[in-house]
C-alpha cells in the first residue's frame, strides 16, 4: 500500500498542474491580503485571516478538480490496465488514490495555513494579535485552526461525493460540476434549506445540512437552524463519507476494464 | 507438470449474451514463445486480460506457476509483465519516469537503463512521453512489460507501429530472454514476424481454440507444391493429370508434392510431349497460408 501511495504521489509531483495550483493559491491569497491591508473597512483583516485569505475556498476548488481526475485520467490515458494487472488488488489501487488525495489536501491546507501566518507577520504585524479573542471565546489563531480542521471535514464530504460521481460517470466533467455546485450551493440554498428543515425535521439529516459543520464550529448558535448538534453534524458528515466511498469501492471493483 | 508456467482450463466469458470465450484450455511451458493468433474479435485480448486478472470469468481456472489467478487473486501476477491493446502513457511523465514508476523496489537504476539500451530508447527516454511517436510509445509499452524481469511476458500486438529495425531488435530481445528462461505469450497479425519467433501456436476463432500445438506440426500438415511455367500450360495440365499427378486448381500449373514426387520425372514427361519448361518454383506454405486454411476449414459456428 505504501508503494502504491508513493506511486500516486510520484504522478502528482510530476504534474505541472500540482505546482501551478499551489502558486495560484499563494498569489490569490497575497492579493486578498494586500487588498485587506489597504481597505481594512471593506475586507476585515481578522475575518480574512481566519479564512486563510480565501485560500480555503480555492483549495476546495483545486481539490475537486484533482479528485475528479485521479481515476478518470487513468481511463483517459489507458493506464488503468497497467495499474490493475499487477500483484495488487483492485481495492488497494482505489484506496491508494484516496490516500494520495488525503495527503494532497493536507499539503494544501498546511501550505495555506503557513502562508497565512507569513502574510499576517509581514502585512498585519501591527493590525491585530493572533492571541486576540475572535468571535466566541477562542483566539484568532485557534479560530483559524478550527476553521481549517472543520473545513477539512466538509471538504472531504464533498470530495467523497466527487470521487463517487467521477467513478460512476467515467468522466471528470460531471463530477467537477456537481462538486463545485454542491460546495458553493450551500451558501445559496441555506436559507431555503432552513425553512424546509423547520417544516420537515427529518430533512436535517440531508448531506447539504452537514456542510454547515464548519460554520457551526465557529458559530455554535447555528444549531437552532441546523437542528443538529455540532457533534451530530460531524458524525453525519463521516457517515455520508463512508457511504459515498463505500459505493465507489464496490463500483470500482465491478468495473470492466 | 513441473515445467508448465501457465495453465488455462475451461475458460468461459460472456459479454452480455454474447459468448466471447467458450471452454478455452491451453497450457504454456516455461521458456517457450507461444503465439496466439486468430481473426479480429476472436477473443485474443480477452484471453490475455483474463490471465492478467482484469475481469471475473463465470467458469474456468487459470493458474500461473501453480497459483490461481482471478480478479480477486492477483498475487501470482508479480511474475508477469504485459502490454495489452495499446500502451498506456501518462503525457506528463518522461519515458524514464514511467519505467521508474512501474519498476519494483528491487530493480536498480542500472537495470532500468539496461532495458532502455536494449530497446534503443536512450535518445528520447528523458523527453515527456506526450512528444513520442506511435512507435516510441509502443517501445515504451514493451519496455514497461520487460522492466521487472518477469517470468512470463504477455504482449498483445507488440509489433504495432514499429519500424523494421525496431522489429528486428524486438525479435532479438525476445529470443534472448526466452533462451534465459523467460516465457512469452504473443499475439500478432503480422504472421511473417511471429513465425520467426514462436515455438508453439494457439489459434483461436470465435472464442474457441481451433489449433494448439507446435509450429512444425502445423507446417507438416500443410501442402507443398511445385509451380511450373511452361510454353503450353493447358496442355501441360492435361498431361500431368492423365499421368496421375494431383493438380491444384489455379491459373498456373501447380502440382501437389509428396515424398514420391520427383522433379526429374515431371521434366521428362513434359519434354517428351514437346512442352518447354520455363520456370519452376517450390511453394511451401507459410504460417499465413496454413492459418488461413485452418480458419477456412474450421467448423466453429458463431453462437
Amino acid at each position: 500500500m505504501v508503494t502504491l501511495v508513493r506511486q500516486e504521489i510520484f504522478k502528482l509531483v510530476h504534474k505541472k498542474s500540482t505546482w501551478a495550483t499551489s502558486i495560484i493559491l499563494l498569489v490569490i491569497m497575497t492579493i486578498f491580503a494586500v487588498i485587506s491591508r489597504n481597505h481594512p473597512n471593506t475586507i476585515d483583516p481578522k475575518a480574512i485571516f481566519v479564512s486563510l485569505f480565501t485560500g480555503f475556498d480555492w483549495i476546495v476548488l483545486f481539490m475537486i478538480a484533482a479528485a475528479s481526475s485521479i481515476i478518470s485520467m487513468e481511463f483517459q490515458y489507458g493506464t488503468i490496465k497497467e495499474l490493475l494487472y499487477r500483484k495488487y488488488y483492485r481495492g488497494e489501487i482505489l484506496v491508494s488514490k484516496w490516500l494520495a488525495m488525503v495527503l494532497y489536501s493536507i499539503y494544501f491546507i498546511a501550505l495555506a495555513f503557513v502562508y497565512s501566518l507569513i502574510l499576517k507577520l509581514i502585512l498585519f504585524n501591527g493590525t491585530f494579535q493572533l492571541s486576540e479573542t475572535y468571535g466566541n471565546k477562542h483566539s484568532i489563531l485557534v479560530t483559524a485552526l478550527y476553521t481549517s480542521l472543520s473545513g477539512f471535514v466538509a471538504l472531504w464530504l464533498v470530495l467523497s461525493l466527487v470521487l463517487l460521481l467521477a467513478n460512476l460517470f467515467k468522466s471528470s466533467a460531471a463530477a467537477i460540476s456537481v462538486g463545485i455546485i454542491g460546495y458553493f450551493a450551500i451558501n445559496v440554498v441555506s436559507s431555503m434549506l432552513i425553512i424546509a428543515i423547520k417544516k420537515w425535521t427529518w430533512l436535517k439529516w440531508n448531506p447539504l445540512n452537514m456542510m454547515n459543520y464548519p460554520n457551526q464550529v465557529i458559530s455554535p448558535s447555528l444549531k437552532h437552524m441546523t437542528l443538529l448538534s455540532t457533534n451530530e453534524l460531524l458524525i453525519g458528515s463521516l457517515v455520508y463519507m463512508v457511504i459515498f466511498l463505500g459505493i465507489s469501492y464496490s463500483v470500482f471493483k465491478r468495473r470492466n476494464v | 507438470m513441473a515445467d508448465t508456467i501457465l495453465d488455462v482450463e475451461g475458460l468461459t466469458k460472456n459479454f452480455g449474451s454474447k459468448k466471447v470465450l467458450k471452454n478455452v484450455s491451453f497450457s504454456v511451458e516455461k521458456g517457450h514463445i507461444v503465439g496466439l493468433v486468430g481473426p479480429n474479435g476472436a477473443g485474443k485480448s480477452t484471453i490475455m486480460k483474463a490471465i492478467l486478472g482484469l475481469f471475473n470469468y463465470p467458469s474456468g481456472k487459470i493458474t500461473l506457476d501453480g497459483q490461481p489467478v482471478s480478479q480477486t487473486s492477483h498475487q501470482a501476477l508479480e511474475k508477469v509483465g504485459a502490454l495489452i491493446e495499446y500502451p498506456g502513457i501518462y503525457p506528463f511523465l518522461s519515458g524514464l519516469q514511467h519505467l521508474e514508476l512501474f519498476s519494483n523496489d528491487g530493480v536498480s537504476k542500472q537495470q532500468i537503463m539496461d532495458v532502455v539500451d536494449k530497446m534503443k530508447m536512450g535518445s528520447y527516454i528523458k523527453r515527456k512521453a506526450k512528444t513520442y511517436s506511435l512507435g516510441m510509445k509502443q517501445k515504451l509499452g514493451i519496455a514497461l512489460a520487460l522492466v521487472n524481469h518477469p517470468a512470463l511476458i504477455i504482449l498483445d500486438e507488440p509489433m504495432n507501429g514499429l519500424d523494421p529495425q525496431a522489429n528486428k531488435d524486438l525479435r532479438t530481445i525476445i529470443l534472448d530472454l526466452a533462451k534465459q528462461g523467460t516465457t512469452f505469450l504473443i499475439s500478432s497479425h503480422i504472421l511473417s514476424e511471429l513465425e520467426k519467433l514462436i515455438d508453439d501456436l494457439i489459434v483461436i476463432d470465435k472464442g474457441q481454440i481451433v489449433y494448439r500445438g507446435d509450429m512444425a506440426t502445423l507446417e507438416s500438415g500443410s501442402t507443398r507444391s511445385m509451380v511450373l511455367q511452361t510454353s503450353d500450360d493447358a496442355k501441360a495440365k492435361d498431361i500431368l493429370s492423365q499421368n496421375g499427378y494431383k493438380l491444384i486448381d489455379s491459373d498456373h500449373v501447380s502440382v501437389v508434392e509428396d515424398e514420391t514426387t520427383k522433379m526429374a520425372d515431371i521434366i521428362k514427361l513434359l519434354s517428351t510431349n514437346n512442352i518447354e519448361i520455363e520456370d519452376v518454383k517450390h511453394v511451401h506454405s507459410d504460417l499465413e497460408t496454413s492459418l488461413l486454411d485452418l480458419l477456412k476449414n474450421d467448423k466453429v459456428k458463431e453462437g
